[in-house]
C-alpha cells in the first residue's frame, strides 16, 4: 500500500477505472475526513454530513469516467459532494438565514477532531449562523485550505466572485461572533 | 442542535466499496458521457440556429410592415404570427441553459456571457438579413412554402386586400 500511498489521486483514478476498482477505496481513505468535514459544516449535522459524503462518493464512482484527470480531483469529488448537500437541503427546505433566532446549546462540546481547541470551536459555532452562500466559500478557504481557484471550481463562480464572498463572509463571521460573545 | 452526544465514527470505506464489489454500484461507460457532450454541443448548435432563423424570421416579418404608424401597429398585434418570436426567446433561453452547463462558463461573468450569446443571435440574424438570404429562401428552396404560410398568417384580413383573404404591404 506504500506504492498506492505515493500515487496522486489522478493516477489512482486511472488505475480504477482501467483496472482495479478496489484502488477506489484509498480515495475514500483520503477524503472521507475532509468531505466529512465539509459536508457537516453544510448540514450542519454529522449523520447528514455523512449521508451526503456516502451519496457523493458513490455517484464519484459511477461518473468517474466523466473525470478528466487532467484537472484536481480533489475539486470535482468537493464539487459533487456540495451538489449533493445542496440537493439535501433543498428537500428539506432547511436554508439557514441570518437571524436571532437560532439558538445553540449551552457547554457545547464539538467533536474534537473537527475543532481545534476553543477558537476553532467558537469558529464552528459563528459559522454555523452564516447563510450557506458564505459559510461556504468561508468553510473552504479556512478549514479546507482550498485556494480561491479551487474554490472557484467546486462552487462554480468567477474567482471574483470567491473573493467577494470571503471578504463578506469574514465581515459577517466577524459580527457573528462578536454578538456571540456579548 | 445540541452536539454534546458523541456521533459513532461511521465507515463509509466499508459501506462504499461492499456496493462496489458486489456489483450494486458500476461505472457509466466513457461513451455515455462522450455522447453526453456530443448531444449538449449538437444541442447548443441547434438551437443557435434555430434561434438565427426564428429571430431573423421576426425581422422578416416586421420588415413587410415598413415604417410603423398606429392602424399598421394595431394591424401586427392582431395578426401577427407570435409564435416565431416566442420560440426564438424559448430557443435563446435554452440556449442559455445548455451554455452554463459548459465547463469553463462559470469563471466568466455570467451576465456577460449570456448577453454576448443574445447579441450572437441578434447580430446573426441581422447578418442573414443584411446578405439577403431570407430573400432568397423565401423565394426558392424548400423554405419557400414555409415563408408563404407564414406570411400567410401574419396578413389573414378577410375582406381586403388582394381578394383572397390575404394582405401585404408593398416593400
Amino acid at each position: 500500500m506504500s506504492q498506492t500511498a505515493k500515487l496522486s489521486d489522478e493516477e489512482v483514478i486511472e488505475i480504477v477505472r482501467s483496472s482495479n476498482k478496489e484502488m477506489y477505496a484509498e480515495i475514500i481513505k483520503r477524503y472521507q475526513d475532509k468531505l466529512m468535514r465539509y459536508a457537516s459544516n453544510i448540514m450542519g449535522d454529522d449523520h447528514k454530513g455523512a449521508d451526503v459524503v456516502q451519496e457523493g462518493l458513490i455517484k464519484a464512482y459511477v461518473n468517474l469516467h466523466s473525470f478528466d484527470t487532467k484537472k484536481k480531483f480533489s475539486s470535482w469529488v468537493y464539487r459533487i459532494v456540495h451538489n449533493e448537500a445542496m440537493n439535501m437541503l433543498h428537500k428539506q427546505k432547511k436554508h439557514q438565514t441570518i437571524g436571532d433566532k437560532m439558538e445553540f446549546a449551552s457547554g457545547v462540546d464539538l467533536e474534537a477532531e473537527f475543532v481545534k481547541k476553543e477558537l476553532l470551536t467558537h469558529t464552528h459555532r459563528c459559522l454555523e449562523q452564516m447563510p450557506l452562500i458564505y459559510k461556504e466559500p468561508l468553510s473552504l478557504f479556512y478549514l479546507e485550505e482550498k485556494s480561491y481557484e479551487e474554490i472557484s471550481d467546486i462552487l462554480r463562480i468567477p474567482i471574483g466572485t470567491v473573493g467577494t464572498r470571503v471578504s463578506r463572509a469574514k465581515g459577517i463571521m466577524k459580527a457573528l461572533c462578536q454578538k456571540q460573545q456579548k | 442542535m445540541s452536539k454534546t452526544a458523541k456521533v459513532k465514527p461511521i465507515d463509509l470505506k466499508k459501506a462504499i466499496m461492499a456496493k462496489v464489489e458486489s456489483n450494486e454500484i458500476a461505472m457509466k461507460p466513457r461513451w455515455y458521457f462522450v455522447l453526453g457532450s456530443v448531444l449538449l454541443v449538437g444541442g447548443l448548435a441547434g438551437l443557435s440556429v434555430g434561434a438565427i432563423f426564428l429571430v431573423n424570421l421576426t425581422w422578416f416579418l416586421l420588415r413587410q410592415h415598413g415604417p410603423m404608424g398606429q392602424w399598421k401597429l394595431q394591424l401586427m398585434l392582431n395578426n401577427f404570427p407570435w409564435w416565431v418570436p416566442i420560440l426564438a426567446i424559448g430557443g435563446i433561453v435554452l440556449g442559455i441553459k445548455l451554455l452554463k452547463k459548459f465547463d469553463c462558463v462559470y469563471k466568466k461573468n455570467i451576465w456577460l456571457v449570456i448577453g454576448g450569446f443574445v447579441v450572437a443571435i441578434i447580430l446573426a440574424a441581422g447578418l442573414v438579413d443584411y446578405l439577403g438570404l431570407n430573400d432568397r429562401l423565401s423565394r426558392q428552396g424548400p423554405m419557400r412554402r414555409f415563408y408563404q404560410q407564414v406570411e400567410g398568417q401574419n396578413w389573414r384580413l378577410p375582406g381586403r386586400g388582394g381578394g383572397n383573404g390575404y394582405f401585404r404591404w408593398e416593400r
